[in-house]
């Protein structure tokens, strides 16, 4: 798919993976990459850039074995801000699927 | 390429960085790197489908640019994000470099005419003292006229680069939304 689109619905699907629990940057990683062919390394720029803008906080937790885990938590700032992402979301991929059934190539 | 040569790459890439930042991100991929293999992947497996640690680096590198620019937009924090943006790669540097050269060229074409109005006198001053008696009233009002003129000037220009920079600023974050986050780099 075209790198543009991908960058824009990554954000997206981190919040919303954040959205019921809190979770460790490797599992957000391979929960997104079980669906979308991403390059891993990039969802951690990413993180790093919604905990600074707000959206995110970060706390460490001990964990049975090895270090501790980074786990990452929605903030109020970022729910509102996965609404509206969802919205525009939404709104994209109506706009799309409608063009694509006009085009009426899937028959 | 395995763990050792992965971090180590990394960490190449971000040396200018402060030195806490870089430790917390060497921290997430050491977790990483920890998790994958408690997962049963190999070093080799996890570091390929991590991606290139220097592009991870270029994009780590360039938030934290912009970030400080944010902080305070001296020229050379400008400076220096614009280059790391840009160095992201080509698209960046197209959709970056052009606005950015254009906005540059504008403010020192204002700058340049109303300093150069201001310092108008001065000439004046010059060629009263190069050639004695070849002083004009018409000259010493023209240039006190070009002097208010500057003034003005400068007073907008004042203005308008913070507006502008302000603007920039904000295009430049923008630009690092829509563009990193970054996927398979194909």
């Amino acid at each position: 798919m075209n790198i543009q689109f991908k960058k824009g619905a990554l954000e997206l699907c981190v919040l919303a993976l954040l959205y019921k629990q809190d979770r460790y940057g490797y599992e957000i990683v391979q929960k997104i990459s079980d669906q979308i062919v991403i390059s891993e390394g990039s969802v951690y720029p990413l993180l790093r850039r919604l905990k600074k803008e707000g959206y995110l906080t970060t706390y460490l937790q001990e964990s049975k074995e090895g270090p501790s885990r980074k786990y990452y938590r929605l903030t109020d700032q970022g729910r509102d801000h996965l609404h509206v992402l969802n919205e525009e979301w939404k709104q994209f991929s109506e706009g799309v699927n409608q063009l694509i059934k006009e085009g009426d190539f899937n028959e | 390429m395995n763990k050792e040569q992965f971090l180590t790459s990394l960490e190449k890439g971000l040396k200018k960085l402060p030195h806490e930042e870089r430790e917390d991100i060497m921290h997430d991929f050491e977790e990483h790197f920890f998790n994958g293999s408690a997962d049963g992947k190999t070093e080799e497996q996890i570091s390929e489908s991590l991606g290139s640690p220097k592009q991870i680096a270029k994009e780590l590198v360039a938030t934290s640019h912009i970030e400080k620019m944010e902080a305070t937009a001296s020229t050379a924090n400008i400076f220096r994000a614009v280059w790391a943006v840009v160095g992201l790669g080509f698209f960046n540097f197209i959709i970056v470099f052009g606005p950015f050269a254009a906005l540059l060229g504008f403010i020192l074409a204002g700058w340049i005419t109303g300093v150069s109005f201001v310092a108008s006198p001065l000439l004046i001053l010059v060629t009263l003292i190069v050639n004695l008696g070849t002083f004009e009233f018409f000259d010493m009002f023209f240039s006190i006229m070009l002097c208010g003129i500057g003034l003005f000037i400068a007073m907008g220009m004042l203005y308008v680069t913070k507006v502008l920079t302000t603007l920039f600023v904000r295009y430049l974050k923008y630009n690092v939304s829509l563009v990193k986050g970054g996927l398979k780099h194909d």
